[in-house]
């Protein structure tokens, strides 16, 4: 890519390399793809087969192309007719997906478009809880071991409506 | 040579059909009807097998991450290294006959894991001793990133096979009613072949049904020329 020559990137990331662009004779700086071995993708919506719909907004098609694996959850399963009449947002085909999950308020407490908002309140407390291991650990069994299922995680965090 | 391809294809695979391939096609999803109802089949232009949302350029970029298994080739011209021409038949500046080009086939030989070539007919002025122009290499230096490339040869009078250790094309099977010599004479360069060749097994009653049927139709939307003429009566 263009730019970031002389930078301390240089230093810092030894796999990334300063080349001569053939073309230009110009040094330029070469960046391995990133290849995970896992992404996970919160779909505004999906059809039965794993197509999805994704907010255009985000990276999600790209990250589901550079994959090895794609697990997919969605708000709403719905019919493939519906996924091509979608006012906004990218298609993205069940080619890429692995497995889907249909989890209604799957992306709190981050935004999920036109459904909830962030929520700020939850991301602090989370942050306030990382920072140690045994305040995480107190974390995971408020929010995750000691709830019965995704229903209860949504009443707990005030979505309950959703489900 | 439909029932041939689609023995080639392994369940489970992700399987592309490029263009103007209307007998891999036939043959693809024969085998998604049978043996491999989980192939991930791709078929360009194809309403009902076509995943993508951008364009080319997102089959391209499907095909540089590796996803193919199995792809499907033809040439103007193919040779005994397994070579093909698509740009032209003759002197390159000044051509007998201008092909229609590779589009993609130099990249796609390269990257699909295995690459079927095929040919509607067998004679000496496709079967070439050496190409004219190479379109598609059928072998590189193991400096080469290169994780796939040629697999087989399916024509209506044979299958050949690559062999990766000699990169050399070789004769695999006749197709019942066909001579060795018949092949050879067809062939612009010498075969090798196994002193006994095998027939290339006929297609069953149920994949002649089949594609006959509910994989005629299919290939139809694509191609209604070619169902409406390539296929015997049912």
């Amino acid at each position: 890519m263009p730019g970031h020559v002389g930078s301390d990137y240089e230093k810092l990331r030894p796999e990334f390399k300063v080349i001569a662009d053939p073309y230009s004779g110009k040094d330029v700086l070469l960046v391995p793809a990133i290849v995970p071995d896992v992404s996970l993708i919160h779909a505004l919506q999906a059809d039965a087969e794993g197509n999805l719909l994704v907010d255009e907004k985000e990276d999600d098609f790209l990250l589901a192309q550079a994959s090895r694996v794609v697990v997919a959850s969605t708000e709403e399963i719905v019919d493939p007719d519906a996924l091509r009449r979608a006012p906004y947002g990218v298609r993205l085909s069940a080619i890429y997906v692995t497995a889907l999950v249909h989890i209604w308020g799957g992306a709190h407490p981050t935004a999920c478009r036109g459904r909830y908002g962030i929520d700020a309140a939850h991301l602090e407390e989370y942050l306030r809880l990382a920072r140690s291991d045994t305040a995480f650990r107190d974390y995971l069994q408020r929010y995750v071991f000691d709830l019965k299922d995704h229903a209860a995680y949504l009443a707990e965090v005030g979505l309950g409506g959703l489900a | 040579m439909a029932a041939v391809i689609a023995r080639e294809v392994r369940d489970g695979e992700t399987v592309a059909v490029g263009t103007l391939s209307p007998i891999p096609a036939a043959g693809v999803l024969l085998a998604r009807a049978r043996h491999a109802p989980r192939a991930t089949v791709i078929i360009i232009n194809h309403e009902d097998y076509w995943p993508f949302h951008n364009g080319s350029k997102e089959f391209y970029d499907f095909a540089q991450r590796g996803k193919f298994d199995l792809f499907f080739l033809s040439g103007g011209q193919i040779d005994q290294f397994g070579n093909l021409n698509l740009i032209a038949i003759g002197d390159h500046d000044h051509p007998a006959i201008r092909l229609p080009g590779g589009a993609g086939s130099a990249m796609l030989y390269y990257l699909a894991r295995r690459v079927i070539l095929f040919r509607g007919d067998h004679t000496r002025r496709t079967f070439v001793e050496r190409v004219d122009c190479v379109t598609s290499p059928g072998s590189s230096p193991p400096r080469v990133l290169r994780p796939g490339g040629p697999w087989k040869v399916v024509t209506p009078l044979a299958v050949l096979t690559f062999n990766h250790e000699t990169k050399r094309l070789e004769l695999e099977s006749v197709h019942p009613g066909v001579s060795r010599e018949q092949v050879q004479q067809a062939t612009g360069f010498p075969l090798i072949a196994p002193p006994q060749v095998p027939t290339t097994p006929p297609p069953t009653e149920e994949a002649l049904s089949l594609l006959r049927g509910p994989v005629r139709e299919a290939v139809a939307k694509l191609y209604p020329v070619f169902c409406r003429t390539a296929f015997l009566a049912a």
